[in-house]
């Protein structure tokens, strides 16, 4: 198995879409942030849920002490979008070249094979969503450091558990959406099923969501059961600095959708990734794999 | 005439398949397919496009799964438990297909890195045994066909299989690199190694080849060595003043069996060995041949006739 995930591993860090998706979720972290930099620059206050926020504390939530779960929030909702393309493009490009059959005389079986590479994509993942932190931590040290000087005394065992833990939400709520897009780029035979069905989903769930909390029961509550609902249940549990975007619902919007509590949301994503990592799996195991990047 | 011969043992068996089986719906792609691949030989697989030959090729690779049936590799049920056997042997299905944005030798490296216990230095001698070693770290996408086929061919090399399928391994090379492949198939098998060789090349077959099976529409036409699949040394080639007198006379031989004309010859089914007693039991009854050789039969021929299609493109 070592020498499975070592072969995805060396395959995936020679290719280009690699580094340019590591290279975008840089950026938009370094876009990010200048913007927010640039708007607290501003003097006086703004109002966000009926409270007024001055631009100083805005600022304030770039510091070093509170930078890294707004790096976090940026990965989860932008970052996703980029592992579902990582995702996709792993397994769906293997079809495309018609090197899934040469993989598959080479390995010591199909399914040893397929959670090499899930192994590898998800490693991809989490190095991104690191560099991604490390990038925050480092612009935050500047911001940090032009606001009256860094000041490491906040750095506690607390504090870096906090974003440890912080840390591994974001890739647990980011996990369903590799595995959807691991398992339609599986089921499709190509990247563009596996790009289409997780960008889809990531994009029309909450549109979706949107209209069944309009209708009443049992329309109302289904929404609770799906990704989008239970994602942002989980990530709320990082906590950005008041005035800083989160970029999805608050406490209080969540509170009155009635949704379900973090054990539970957490319990039902993994369902979610289980069921879109089998249908992968089983498909995957039990097709003929055949001429031209079928199969 | 059926040219179908019995199995025949010719040393340790390596590939069997028993009456192997694929559907697609109502389309039937390999009919009851039985063929064998003996230790050290060179089996040659030729039908036209759509026959069956990739199929049953995916099928002796664990690839496809048999409706019926199953194909055995080194004593492996390749639709059950393919994994021990497939280490054991180089394959190329169809057209070559590797990693465009890898070069010759990442992309060698990355199947070595899968097989697993392979070191670098054996990727080098790969790729200098198939003349890329100058190309090599090149990126794959920038290669021609032929450079395709053979980092196809290094790849097959690269775990030192004791069967090798081939399939078209000479599609696309210059005539230089066609002569190397023909050259290195029956070296490979000297050197202890099987090779199962689908090919269109009939003349590189014949030249190649130990035995040969070939199919259509799924179903396996004819199987044997080269030499019994031509007839050889079963056919007699003649030709007298009067060809009609001299079917008459062959006729009156009881040892020979079939008598037809093709192209203003007489052709008679009958041992070369005996010529010189046929030359003189038609004398016997006045009849002198100009010309009495064997029948030499080219396997396109014998292709052609068995198949009735031109071979593949």
């Amino acid at each position: 198995m070592g020498h499975l995930i070592a072969a995805e591993f060396f395959k995936l860090r020679k290719r280009m879409m690699t580094w340019v998706l590591g290279l975008l979720l840089v950026a938009l972290v370094v876009l990010l942030y200048s913007i927010v930099w640039s708007i607290s620059s501003r003097t006086g206050s703004f109002l966000e849920e009926g409270q007024r926020i001055p631009y100083e504390q805005l600022r304030r939530g770039l510091f070093l002490e509170t930078g890294v779960p707004f790096a976090l929030q940026i990965v989860a909702q932008f970052g996703t979008l980029l592992a579902i393309i990582l995702a996709a493009g792993a397994v769906g490009s293997e079809y495309a070249w018609g090197t899934v059959r040469l993989m598959a005389t080479a390995s010591s079986g199909r399914l040893r094979l397929l959670t090499a590479r899930l192994i590898v994509v998800c490693g991809f993942v989490a190095m991104g969503a690191l560099l991604a932190a490390l990038v925050a931590m480092l612009y935050s040290t500047v911001i940090t450091a032009t606001n009256g000087g860094v000041d490491f005394s906040f750095v506690t065992r607390a504090f870096v558990y906090d974003q440890v833990l912080a840390y591994g939400r974001t890739l647990f709520v980011v996990a369903p959406y590799v595995a959807l897009a691991f398992g339609a780029a599986i089921a499709g035979r190509s990247t563009l099923a596996g790009v289409g069905a997780g960008i889809g989903v990531a994009f029309l769930e909450p549109l979706i969501s949107g209209l069944m909390r309009l209708g009443g029961e049992p329309w109302k509550s289904m929404p609770n059961y799906l990704i989008d609902a239970n994602r942002d249940v989980i990530l709320l549990q990082n906590e950005i600095p008041a005035g800083l975007p989160n970029f999805g619902p608050s406490a209080r919007a969540l509170r009155e959708r009635g949704v379900h509590s973090p054990a539970e949301a957490a319990m039902i994503l993994l369902v979610y990734m289980a069921v879109f990592l089998a249908v992968g799996f089983i498909l995957y195991r039990r097709r003929d794999i055949t001429a031209g990047g079928g199969g | 005439m059926d040219r179908r011969v019995g199995f025949v043992s010719q040393g340790r068996e390596i590939l069997r398949t028993e009456g192997l089986w694929k559907q697609y719906g109502r389309i039937t792609a390999v009919a009851d397919m039985h063929l064998q691949v003996f230790d050290g030989e060179v089996y040659s697989f030729l039908g036209p496009n759509g026959s069956g030959k990739s199929t049953t090729v995916g099928m002796v690779l664990g690839l496809v799964r048999p409706t019926r049936g199953r194909a055995l590799v080194f004593g492996d049920d390749m639709a059950t438990h393919p994994w021990p056997a497939l280490r054991r042997i180089g394959a190329v299905i169809e057209t070559p297909a590797f990693y465009p944005y890898l070069s010759g030798y990442d992309n060698l490296r990355a199947l070595a890195m899968s097989l697993g216990d392979i070191p670098d230095a054996r990727i080098g001698e790969m790729l200098e045994l198939v003349g890329l070693h100058e190309r090599g770290r090149d990126p794959y996408k920038t290669y021609s066909l032929g450079m395709k086929q053979r980092l196809g061919i290094a790849s097959t090399l690269l775990r030192d299989p004791e069967l090798i399928i081939l399939d078209e391994p000479t599609n696309g090379l210059d005539p230089a690199g066609t002569r190397e492949v023909r050259e290195l198939i029956p070296r490979l098998a000297r050197e202890g190694r099987s090779v199962f060789l689908c090919s269109h090349l009939l003349h590189e077959v014949q030249a190649v080849s130990d035995r040969v099976g070939i199919v259509k529409k799924g179903r396996m036409v004819a199987q044997g060595t080269v030499a019994e699949l031509l007839g050889r040394g079963q056919y007699l080639r003649l030709k007298a003043e009067d060809n009609d007198a001299l079917v008459g006379a062959l006729a009156g031989v009881p040892w020979v069996t079939a008598v037809d004309r093709i192209d203003g010859f007489v052709r008679a089914a009958a041992p070369v060995a005996k010529s010189a007693e046929l030359n003189m039991a038609l004398a016997s009854r006045g009849i002198y041949v100009s010309e009495l050789s064997p029948w030499e039969v080219e396997l396109e021929s014998v292709f052609l006739e068995l198949t009735g299609e031109a071979v593949d493109a």
